[in-house]
């Protein structure tokens, strides 16, 4: 009787010490799921700030990701600047934001905006060293260019411009983000075109360049709905030279029903535009290496801060897919996926 | 020291200190509850503290501008004082930011407010030393400056502002589940608690009192009878242990009383009985006694030779007299423990009155009509002879007329009636009833008899024949005589001449 009391008694016990251990463990979780309990917080010896145009697309996302990871292992703090923010800074406002803010490193992607040579000039001036990614202020103090060149980057597409090219071309339209008053002075624009011509000899082929470069929203969208409205003036050869610009001309060959009829050659490898290329509705697309632009723009920072000097420019690896690289490309994925150890 | 044992607490203290456990048992749980919950709303308190304090460093901040704004405006003395308490101020408000590179984005945001608000300071310092100096065109620029920096400082502060909103009302929301859960999980082990609580009272309350339990079962037992259980023994020294104690001594008291009570009563009964072995020693020893003062043998040799010595002298009465009296002490003897034929009872009769005739000079006339065989009838060995006996001593021994006695005996279908009548004294009707059941006690071994009464020859008749009433006396009064008739079933008697040995 004694022994069944006690046997009872202690179950009860272990019951009441189960549930308050429980109930404790579960308290503890929502404590630190609320951020109620102080986690442990990493310092890091420096702060960089990356200033880029798209900071949300797909693009500059996962130059983030490779360069926070390089920054990780390097003891840097690395912040994407205007990713959450509502306001319409430009990229001048971000610059003088992180000079004030003493940042100690900046990596910029520069598009000529007006004033912003001077800002990495005042940056540098304040001991904070700045890096160039994709395209480059020459004419700036920056420390270093990480990207691919413009003169490698229009030989690389004027070789498949070219490939694109044929009796019935008529038109080539290159669409670029670019601060430049004559886009004919543009290396990419004339590397495409001298390849073209290189291709066709005589033909009579209109190469025309655009620049889409504005600070108002939702323009892109709308500058390359207004190319296709023309019907006069629709391309045969669509060249893209951004992520966005490459998406909002698919959806427009889409809306007018040109797919196949508009040859794209597009920029960039997110998933929408990956689709596009299998569907053939883009017929090539050039695919930078996102992993190492993220990690050389790391680089070339903290090497300067680091050694007080670095390389004048780190050069990126870019490859084209079209339809056939792509399908291949996602049947080695499913691979990987089902055999991951090998 | 003496070991304090929970089994010598008084049932008063036990149960006090059980009830107390419990209370003090829930009254921990309850503060730990208490606890917890005060501590989640404290914490719930302080949720939008951060926002308080961000709200209020924009408003210094606000104000060190405008304090500047208008020391530029008007440039009083009390603009500058103004701007230098709020500057101090701001300064003193800014050191809570944080200054590390931290991997949080409301860290960050901080760190970088305070170290754009140090840039904006220091150009606000310049813009009012230029205005102080009257550096117009300086203090135009540096205004020009700060006031860019502000814009970025306001954003920055409404940004973090936004975003420490955004992580208070997660943690708000956290909260909330927190302070549900708690509700629910302090009702849940409350209520286990209450449970396991009354538990251990009931089961440590009903092992307090089952030694109660077991003592009135036991109690029952002992009321029915049964001295042989007993409370298992126990050392405690509550109210219930010495009861228990008290209940058992009683119990071996009562016991033990019983048992001598008992003890006594056997003695007395066996006493009573040694007492009547005694008698009924006492009485085989007066018959032994009695009977040994007459040696058969040595009687009957005796009468023998007194058979040989009248015979010799010629005195043949006296030879025959002393013949017949052998003859019958012969028989008295050897047929005392058995059974005999109806002639040789008969014979006895005759001896018996031919000694009597001697003894009393032929007073007695006595005749006998057999009118059946009677070789063949057996019946208990004298029978007939205390009969006529009777008949002679209380019937005509004493009377003034001729005594007669008439023995028949008669075949019937059935049975043999033997009758003795006389014209003796006669009996009243009390007188045969006391006779026939038994009441009549005779002076056995006394006087002159031969010492078999009427009691005794009924009883043997009965025990022979296994039947009641085979003796019946008929008398019509005093000195009318009497008639005793005897009735042997021929079936049994017969059957047992045909198989003697049975």
């Amino acid at each position: 009787m004694k022994k069944k009391s006690a046997c009872i008694l202690l179950v009860f016990a272990a019951v009441i010490v189960l549930t308050y251990m429980t109930g404790e463990s579960y308290y503890r979780g929502i404590s630190e799921k609320a951020g109620l309990d102080e986690q442990e917080e990493k310092i890091y010896k420096y702060q960089y700030d990356m200033i880029v145009d798209s900071p949300d697309s797909q693009f500059w996302q996962a130059v983030y990701d490779s360069a926070k990871k390089k920054a990780a292992s390097n003891n840097v703090l690395l912040e994407i600047m205007g990713s959450d923010r509502e306001t319409s800074y430009n990229k001048l406002d971000y610059m003088n934001m992180s000079i004030a803010a003493k940042a100690d490193g900046i990596i910029l992607q520069y598009n000529g905006e007006a004033g912003l040579e001077e800002a990495i000039n005042t940056a540098v001036r304040n001991g904070i060293p700045v890096v160039t990614v994709m395209s480059d202020a020459v004419h700036s103090r920056r420390q270093s260019f990480v990207g691919v060149s413009d003169y490698q980057l229009g030989m690389a597409y004027g070789e498949i411009v070219a490939r694109y090219v044929n009796e019935n071309t008529k038109k080539i339209l290159i669409l670029q983000k670019r601060d430049i008053d004559d886009m004919n002075e543009s290396q990419i624009y004339t590397q495409i075109s001298n390849a073209v011509q290189t291709a066709v000899g005589s033909a009579d082929i209109e190469i025309k360049g655009r620049n889409l470069l504005s600070t108002g929203t939702f323009e892109t969208e709308e500058a390359v709905t207004d190319i296709f409205q023309q019907k006069r003036n629709i391309p045969d050869i669509l060249v893209c030279m951004d992520e966005e610009t490459t998406e909002c001309a698919r959806q427009a060959v889409l809306d007018f029903n040109l797919a196949g009829k508009v040859e794209i050659i597009g920029y960039y490898t997110s998933e929408d535009i990956l689709a596009a290329v299998e569907k053939g509705v883009i017929s090539v697309t050039c695919d930078v290496d996102t992993t190492q632009l993220g990690q050389y723009s790391v680089e070339a920072v903290t090497s300067y801060i680091e050694d007080g000097r670095t390389n004048s420019f780190y050069n990126v690896d870019i490859n084209f897919l079209d339809k056939t690289a792509v399908e291949k490309m996602r049947r080695e994925a499913v691979t990987d996926e089902k055999n991951p150890l090998e | 020291m003496k070991k304090i044992r929970w089994s010598d607490f008084s049932l008063v203290s036990k149960i006090m200190l059980e009830v107390g456990v419990l209370a003090l048992l829930l009254f921990s749980i309850n503060m730990l509850f208490y606890a917890r919950i005060n501590n989640s709303m404290q914490e719930m308190d302080d949720v939008y503290a951060s926002n308080a304090q961000i709200t209020e460093l924009g408003q210094v901040f606000d104000d060190v501008q405008d304090s500047m704004y208008q020391y530029l405006k008007v440039k009083n003395s009390q603009a500058l004082m103004d701007y230098y308490q709020n500057e101090a101020k701001y300064r003193q408000e800014l050191e809570e930011l944080n200054e590390q590179n931290i991997d949080d984005s409301v860290k960050l945001l901080e760190k970088k407010i305070r170290k754009m608000s140090e840039a904006y300071l220091s150009c606000t310092a310049g813009t009012v030393a230029a205005k102080r100096g009257r550096n117009v065109e300086k203090y135009k620029q540096e205004y020009d400056k700060s006031l860019e920096l502000y814009s970025y400082i306001q954003s920055s502060m409404d940004e973090l502002n936004k975003q420490l909103f955004k992580e208070n009302s997660q943690t708000y929301a956290a909260l909330r589940a927190v302070m549900r859960y708690l509700e629910i999980s302090n009702m849940v082990i409350m209520l286990l608690v209450v449970v396991c609580g009354m538990f251990l009272l009931i089961t440590a309350t009903r092992e307090m009192f089952l030694p109660l339990t077991n003592m009135a079962e036991t109690a029952q037992l002992v009321g029915q009878g049964n001295f042989n259980v007993k409370m298992p023994p126990t050392d405690s020294r509550d109210e219930l242990g010495e009861v228990t104690r008290a209940f058992n001594t009683m119990v071996e008291n009562l016991s033990l009383y019983i048992a001598r009570t008992k003890a006594g009563m056997e003695k007395e009964q066996q006493m009573i009985e040694r007492e009547l072995l005694m008698e009924t020693h006492l009485k085989e020893a007066q018959l032994k006694y009695l009977q040994s003062q007459i040696n058969p043998h040595f009687l009957f040799n005796s009468l023998n030779a007194g058979v040989q010595l009248a015979m010799m002298e010629d005195a043949e009465k006296t030879s025959i007299f002393v013949e017949k009296m052998a003859d019958f002490f012969r028989y008295n003897v050897k047929k005392g423990e058995e059974d005999a034929t109806l002639e040789e009872e008969l014979e006895a009769v005759d001896n018996y009155i031919y000694i009597l005739n001697v003894r009393f000079a032929g007073d007695i006339h006595f005749s006998k009509k057999v009118e059946c065989d009677v070789g063949n009838v057996r019946v208990p060995s004298m029978i007939l002879q205390p009969v006529v006996e009777n008949a002679v001593n209380h019937g005509i021994r004493n009377i003034d007329w001729e005594g007669h006695i008439n023995l028949s005996v008669e075949r019937w279908d059935d049975h043999i009636e033997i009758s003795v009548l006389d014209n003796g004294l006669g009996m009243t009707r009390e007188q045969i009833e006391r006779v026939l059941s038994k009441k009549v006690h005779s002076s056995s071994g006394e006087g002159d008899s031969t010492g078999i009464g009427m009691n005794n020859v009924i009883s043997r008749l009965e025990l022979y024949y296994e039947c009641d009433g085979l003796m019946e006396i008929y008398s019509e009064g005093e000195g009318m005589g009497t008639e005793v008739v005897i009735n042997i079933p021929l079936e049994r008697s017969e059957k047992n001449v045909q198989n003697p040995a049975c």
